[in-house]
């Protein structure tokens, strides 16, 4: 009886605070959502004969080729490096992880300017006296996009794939080799199932990081769903539009979304045993070492080493332009990532130990709405959000009389915590998935065995669920950050007086086509991305064998 | 370790509260000093270096918030009245229009501001005043391309500069702004007519900035590109050797001399229309449009300084003085959205 009482005292709490948590993060969107019903006007026939079936050509070509190609590099990589030893593995592990560090638009301000007449390319060839035609050097084309996204994203599914291969047991690999499988013939008929999850899941990143990107089309001059949304919004002055376009691009996304549950819910794989007998590295020999290391190098290279090199070498024209201001475009972009990263891993742990826990619809529903603003492109959260905003402080305006009768109106739009709320909405989705996952990768034996031993739900997600969802949530925790350090479009619109990031000075030297100038807080960006990224490495790496189960 | 994961958790409970706390403490603090707020999309370091001179002088502080023109048109309109915004400041008078347009700028009467702005850089209804001028001319290849074959903007849609021309995409305002003007001078059709000729003489399809047209012209690309006058200073005046060596490698030609004139903008700046600190903002504003910061908008960043009585830099005195069209610059932003209808009809990129 006593038991069943503190059920469903639980159940209260994790609802409650679930339930309030994504009330708030879909309340926003669903003010401008309902923007749709109205009816379509004049510019919504424009955009949709002249504009649509270009746009949204062009936006599924990038989508797909760019989900294919990055799935194709990321999980060969990742195979290769969990299954095989050669030389630099060591180093590649991580280094292969580095491209996420440059966001994508400061990629494709960099290759466009190494490509361009000037850069070090053709500057080279000159100098050299050889004539290649100009069109080898378009990078600012369809294609030229899909290589930025490639080289930039990959890391999300190679991430994914090989923390997945890494817990697999010896034996599935060992099992296809005495059956007289060939390393390809392995790959192909146990890597590719087992590590299906894995890829879907890093390809649905990759899909969304792109279709909501505008940084990179925008310089690039492609035109997309992004482009479509911002010519109807500020080139029409037609939010309704924009709008109608952005819940287009959602439903499609939902669509995916579905389709990766649907692809997920019938697989499950679990060992008996915790203990997993880790792979033994096959060493390579010859010509096989040196082209696993060449490939390693050659990715690379391409997604961090060239672009970092070029944007020192810019940097070195203008360093002597860095000043304090530096210091506190720093301190800005770190308070906001750390404060943003704490909340959303917290409201994702607890959001995804309900969802476990309690396994009703309601329950599903609430993780995938949370889910939701990632699907959302920037600056359509940006006017959710700022329009809830004013809304509050209008109610809460005789309030804050109380403490000052000379107070302005918008108290709370004019701080910083409406920036910050945007990118929690905005970033759930990355700490929620990385968490979730976790959670499935434990799976809930344990929790039972504890719940069975007397201890309550809280007790038991302090004692027992948080210690083993470690690596979870280090990776969710740095995901989340790097993420907040890159974001522009969210920041630009919403921060307050006299606020700068080191995105959107970035963004702003380059908007004014100072490439140059930009280099350094771009530069910034990076290196504090790295650090970042090399923590998460030896974080997991201590966490993982720590907690050997 | 009970004990320990608890404390570690309430340790970043706290912490997030500290900083919560912080920040609305920051917003409890009653500023006595005398401030003016401005929204703006200029991002140049110089335009910094103007307001903190300012503040120098006359102790009033000058709090910047920069987005794009549009981000920030819509943040205006969705604040209102409760707004904190004192000044509204852009790089294109179609955007401008916009702001008047939609009710956010005030008329201001001020006699030093009307002697330092010509009437036909500022609104007819004192809205918004012209800081800065651009114009939008032609850049060629000096080595391929006789300027006796440059006239008008018209002629570029000739099938002799078939493949030749290079312009930027239609999704940026400058272009935007140009068509405009051509269909406040010829009418639409007229414009639709240049658009469609120039869509077909395009070199590639539009991509890159401004700087890299006139790249794209060096490279032998194409021969004439459409482009700003202060991003061939810019490039004049690169730290890097090779942009230094594309600028030498291209000339400037001010298009339209014997026909309608070459196409202008401006940067300008409004007071908003529900400013609490207009008394400063008007001071900030007669500022800017006095002789010295004129003076240095015009040497710092290549741009033809509003106030008649400030000489440009001497790059620019160099293209010399040339004939700009005669329209208001409202017409801009009335014909906007009909200008990017006609770029999305004749497919310009």
């Amino acid at each position: 009886m006593l038991n069943r009482l503190s059920i469903k005292r639980n159940l209260n709490i994790w609802f409650v605070i679930s339930f309030i948590f994504v009330l708030l993060i879909i309340l926003p969107t669903l003010n401008i959502i309902f923007k749709v019903f109205e009816q379509p006007n004049d510019i919504w026939y424009h955009i949709k004969e002249f504009l649509l079936p270009e746009y949204t050509k062009n936006t599924l070509l990038l989508v797909i080729v760019t989900a294919l190609l990055t799935s194709i590099i990321g999980v060969s990589l990742a195979w290769i490096i969990s299954i095989y030893d050669f030389p630099l593995r060591k180093i590649l592990v991580w280094g292969l992880i580095l491209p996420l560090s440059i966001p994508p638009y400061i990629a494709a301000y960099t290759y466009g300017g190494l490509f361009s007449y000037t850069g070090s390319i053709q500057v080279l060839f000159r100098n050299l006296n050889i004539n290649i035609d100009q069109k080898y050097f378009d990078i600012m084309s369809l294609k030229g996009t899909i290589f930025v996204f490639t080289f930039f994203m990959y890391p999300y599914i190679y991430m994914i794939s090989k923390s997945f291969l890494e817990k697999q047991s010896a034996s599935l690999f060992e099992s296809s080799r005495i059956l007289g499988k060939s390393p390809f013939q392995t790959f192909i008929y146990v890597g590719l199932p087992i590590l299906k999850t894995s890829i879907i899941g890093g390809a649905i990143l990759v899909i969304l990081e792109v279709l909501n990107d505008y940084g990179v089309v925008k310089y690039f001059g492609i035109q997309t769903f992004s482009t479509a949304i911002f010519t109807a919004w500020f080139s029409f002055g037609d939010v309704t539009s924009a709008v109608r376009l952005a819940v287009l691009l959602m439903l499609i996304v939902v669509f995916v979304l579905v389709l990766e549950r649907l692809s997920r819910g019938r697989i499950a794989y679990s060992y008996a045993n915790t203990k997993i007998r880790p792979l033994k590295k096959i060493k390579l020999r010859g010509i096989k070492a040196i082209l696993a290391t060449s490939y390693g190098v050659l990715i690379l290279s391409l997604g961090f080493t060239i672009p970092t090199l070029q944007l020192v070498s810019w940097g070195l024209f203008t360093y002597y332009k860095i000043n304090i201001s530096y210091l506190f475009l720093t301190l800005n972009t770190f308070i906001n990532a750390i404060t943003v990263t704490i909340v959303i891993v917290i409201f994702a742990l607890i959001i995804a130990n309900y969802s476990r826990l309690y396994k009703t619809r309601l329950s599903k529903i609430m993780s995938r709405l949370t889910t939701l603003g990632y699907s959302i492109p920037g600056a359509v959260i940006a006017v959710a959000v700022i329009t809830s905003f004013i809304a509050i402080d209008n109610h809460f305006y005789r309030f804050y009389q109380l403490f000052n009768p000379n107070i302005k109106k918008l108290v709370l739009t004019s701080s910083i915590f409406m920036l910050l709320f945007a990118y929690i909405i905005r970033y759930m989705a990355i700490g929620y998935n990385s968490i979730e996952s976790g959670f499935d990768k434990i799976g809930s034996t344990f929790h039972e065995a504890s719940r069975s031993l007397g201890m309550n739900s809280v007790k038991t997600f302090i004692k027992v669920d948080i210690p083993m969802l470690k690596p979870a949530i280090i990776s969710a925790s740095i995901l989340v950050f790097i993420d907040v350090l890159k974001e522009l479009p969210l920041t630009l619109i919403l921060r307050p007086f006299n606020y700068d990031t080191l995105a959107t000075k970035t963004y702003e030297y380059a908007n004014d086509e100072m490439i140059h100038e930009a280099a350094i807080p771009a530069l910034m960006i990076v290196g504090i991305s790295v650090l970042a990224i090399l923590g998460l490495n030896k974080a997991i790496g201590k966490a993982g064998k720590k907690n050997d189960y | 370790m009970n004990f320990h994961t608890i404390k570690k958790l309430s340790f970043l409970f706290f912490s997030i509260l500290t900083i919560f706390l912080l920040a609305s403490c920051q917003l409890g603090q009653k500023d006595t000093k005398e401030v003016v707020n401005i929204y703006t999309d200029r991002h140049y370091d110089t335009d910094q270096e103007l307001y903190d001179i300012f503040t120098k002088k006359t102790d009033i502080k000058v709090n910047v918030v920069k987005a794009s023109a549009d981000e920030l048109i819509n943040k205006l309109e969705l604040e209102g009245e409760d707004t904190e915004a004192d000044i509204f400041i852009v790089a294109d008078a179609g955007r401008l229009f916009r702001a008047k347009d939609k009710g956010l700028l005030q008329a201001i009467e001020n006699d030093v501001l009307e002697n330092n702005i010509p009437n036909n850089l500022q609104d007819e209804d004192n809205n918004w005043f012209g800081l800065t001028v651009r114009a939008r001319v032609l850049v060629y290849a000096k080595d391929r391309v006789d300027e006796e074959d440059l006239s008008t903007y018209e002629d570029l849609t000739n099938e002799k500069w078939q493949g030749k021309i290079l312009v930027r995409s239609s999704e940026n305002i400058y272009n935007q702004s140009l068509l405009a003007s051509f269909i406040a001078i010829s009418g639409e059709e007229a414009a639709k007519d240049w658009a469609q000729g120039l869509v077909n003489n395009m070199a590639r399809t539009p991509e890159g900035s401004d700087r890299d047209q006139a790249k794209a012209v060096v490279a032998g690309i194409g021969d004439v590109a459409i482009m700003n006058t202060y991003y061939v200073g810019k490039l004049i005046n690169s730290p890097d050797p090779e942009e230094v060596s594309v600028g030498e490698k291209v000339s400037v030609f001010f298009p339209n001399q014997d026909t309608t004139g070459t196409h202008i903008n401006v940067s300008g700046a409004g007071v908003t229309k529900h400013s609490k600190n207009k008394d400063n903002a008007i001071k900030l504003l007669e500022y800017l449009s006095g002789e010295d910061a004129q003076s240095q908008y015009a040497e710092a960043n290549y741009e033809y300084p509003a106030n008649p009585n400030v000489e440009a830099a001497d790059l620019l005195k160099l293209w010399g003085e040339f004939k700009t069209q005669d329209i208001n610059l409202v017409k801009l932003g009335e014909f906007n959205q009909k200008a990017v209808e006609i770029f999305n009809q004749v497919n310009w990129k």
